[in-house]
């Protein structure tokens, strides 16, 4: 055990009635890193997290974050984290500014409220009720009571769900920055390409389980198939089944788009053309792409993540 | 630190009170109405223009003149119909009584559905006809057994509405405990307020303790607010010590807001918990005598009710504000409310849940 871990989990479990929600997980997190905890829903991301953050006790296995056990020191690791939570759970009438100065109120030194406001260009929210903030305003109010204390932890449980392509980038933003002042991120989300922007190391979950821990780019780099060719067509896309059956590996149909995943993207681009050619298909684009985590994820457990 | 955080978390409470209009409605306002309300119309004089209707074919005889001035004389302003007109009107239903007949041959009707308000009527009449019959024969009215109305206490022939205040003072002790406190609880609970809470370093007493002192404010500015009504529109005083007014007051609101977070630990959701406040609400209320005294109701209801919070907590109240009892001399009921208190309290703490 060494206090340059953030984060320190070593076997944990954690049992809901009939659920095993989380089935032996080891952690550890660098100070400064921004780690990401992926997975679909209920792969035990929100578990893992709510025993990281000291809300859960776990059935066995043992934690130390910031080189300390919540059993001795929980004031004193609740003073240095920040966390946030899905939802915002404030009381309607509460005004952003006054959320911020109460959450403030709680730690023995606080950030202003004129300073988060501008930080989270929520100045002109200041006297709103937060119940008439945009989503991606309140995921930014909330980000901001998870940094009020200037913690050197923080907790983000799917920061960016719900939100639309602008409020993300907003939101993605704000994590950078947080990494480039020096905090420790852990933050859980089902967004593969979230991941990839935001994430030093990932570890891809399921079932419960870290099935694989790296870089984004070591994970794909580690596939079998590290290319995707993707096959848009004319009109909509023909019946899968012949193409699948002449190609005799897998493939994905994901709307419109077939995805094929290519082991050598020289050899097989050549192959996929010739099915097509043979079938006389209606092709209309072809791309090549780097395999995503996606398709980590997909090669690891046999699904995809948003089923 | 734990000072300042609860002042601040007292400040916050207090101020987002006031901007949810419904819950200072029900705490602060709808005791003010209600005892404007009841006390303005049950509080009516009895004896002032109290109406009967006489049905009569025929022309009056002396016999009927001479009961004439006697039901004047008791402040009874009669109506006189046809026969037709007279069936007409009692259908409807909102006759208390209707005198029927002629030189002594007289019959009251009585409308079973207002029988409060048609007795109080009839005792009159009698007596008006005792007295008319009295003069018939020239002997001199028929002597009454002197009667003085004086309320139980300092308010000497005191309205209704003194009655009714310490009551209302004590429902809102269950209004806030049971629906302002229990609601808030498990709300926040469901929307993972508490667990957020749990995150930072708040001690979770200084947490509870502030949320009980803003609740305790609300009652105590919803209290003098209702004495101050009471005392300019109808004239009633609290008759004992404010101190011991407001020391029961804070024994009742200790022990409902332990209630409300005690039947919050049952719900999971504020739906379920709306049905299990009312269904504890009700029975209290209206076992309790906050509106009407339960003297008339069996006597095993009567000692159920005694042994529930509300009576005794109520009883005290009274006890205090109309006949300035002292605390020492309330004991019974001031005991029965601590006990139930420490009871509440003590299963509310083992239940109490914060994620």
């Amino acid at each position: 055990m060494t206090d340059s871990l953030a984060i320190e989990a070593i076997g944990l479990h954690k049992r809901f009635a009939d659920v095993h929600a989380v089935r032996g997980l080891d952690l550890q997190v660098g100070r400064g890193e921004v780690f990401g905890l992926l997975g679909p829903n209920g792969a035990g991301k929100t578990t893992t997290l709510e025993m990281l953050e000291g809300l859960v006790p776990a059935d066995a296995g043992r934690i130390r974050i910031l080189g300390m056990d919540w059993r001795d020191r929980g004031t004193a690791i609740r003073t240095r984290i920040g966390v946030q939570f899905q939802s915002t759970e404030l009381d309607d009438k509460v005004k952003v500014r006054e959320a911020l100065e109460m959450f403030g109120s709680f730690y023995p030194r606080a950030r202003s409220a004129a300073e988060l406001l501008r930080l989270l260009h929520l100045e002109d929210k200041a006297e709103a009720y937060q119940r008439r903030l945009s989503g991606g305003q309140r995921q930014r109010l909330a980000l901001g009571l998870a940094l009020v204390n200037d913690p050197e932890l923080v907790f983000l449980d799917e920061p960016t769900t719900g939100l639309d392509p602008q409020a993300r980038q907003g939101l993605w933003e704000l994590v950078r920055q947080l990494k480039n002042e020096g905090r420790t991120v852990l933050l859980t989300t089902h967004y593969m390409e979230e991941a990839e922007a935001l994430c030093d190391r990932v570890g891809i979950m399921d079932r419960g389980q870290i099935l694989r821990l790296g870089t984004p780019r070591e994970l794909i780099a580690g596939l079998q198939q590290p290319s995707v060719a993707e096959i848009e067509f004319l009109g909509s896309a023909p019946d899968i089944g012949p193409f699948a059956a002449r190609w005799g590996k897998a493939v994905e149909a994901k709307g419109a788009i077939w995805a094929v995943p290519l082991t050598d993207a020289k050899k097989d681009l050549q192959a996929v053309l010739v099915c097509i050619e043979v079938l006389n298909l209606p092709m209309q684009q072809l791309h090549v792409r780097r395999a995503s985590l996606e398709d980590v994820f997909l090669q690891l457990t046999g699904r995809s993540l948003r089923d | 630190m734990n000072a300042r955080i609860f002042l601040a978390q007292l400040k916050m409470g207090l101020i987002l009170y006031t901007r949810i209009p419904s819950a200072l409605f029900w705490i602060v306002a709808f005791p003010v109405v209600m005892l404007l309300g009841l006390g303005t119309v049950f509080g009516a004089k009895d004896d002032a223009g109290r109406k009967l209707v006489w049905e009569q074919a025929g022309p009056r005889s002396p016999a009927d003149a001479l009961l004439l001035t006697a039901l004047a004389e008791r402040g009874i302003v009669v109506d006189p119909v046809s026969p037709a007109d007279a069936e007409a009107r009692w259908r409807i239903g909102k006759l208390p009584a209707m005198l029927e007949g002629a030189e002594g041959h007289y019959r009251l009707r009585i409308n079973g559905y207002l029988v409060g308000q048609a007795m109080q009527t009839e005792a009159l009449v009698q007596e008006a006809f005792l007295v008319a019959q009295a003069r018939a024969q020239g002997l001199a009215d028929p002597a009454r057994i002197p009667v003085t109305i004086n309320s139980p206490g300092g308010h000497h022939g005191g309205p209704y509405a003194a009655y009714l205040l310490p009551g209302l003072i004590g429902l809102n002790l269950v209004m806030i405990g049971v629906f302002s406190t229990g609601i808030v609880d498990v709300t926040l609970r469901a929307k993972g307020g508490y667990k957020r809470l749990a995150t930072t370093p708040l001690p979770r007493y200084v947490y509870l303790g502030a949320q009980l002192a803003v609740r305790i404010v609300v009652v105590l500015v919803a209290a003098a607010l209702l004495l101050l009504v009471g005392a300019v529109t109808f004239g009633i005083f609290n008759q004992g010590s404010y101190a011991s007014l407001l020391l029961v007051q804070m024994l009742g609101a200790a022990c409902f807001i332990s209630l409300g977070y005690l039947l919050a630990s049952f719900a999971e959701t504020p739906e379920t918990y709306g049905g299990l406040a009312n269904l504890t609400f009700l029975p209290l209320m209206l076992l309790s005598g906050v509106y009407f005294s339960l003297d008339a109701a069996p006597a095993w209801l009567q000692g159920l009710a005694d042994l529930m919070p509300l009576t005794p907590l109520l009883r005290v109240l009274r006890a205090i504000f109309n006949d300035g009892a002292s605390l020492a001399s309330q004991w019974m009921g001031i005991g029965i409310v601590a006990a139930w208190t420490a009871v509440l309290f003590a299963m509310a703490s083992r239940r109490f849940k914060w994620v």
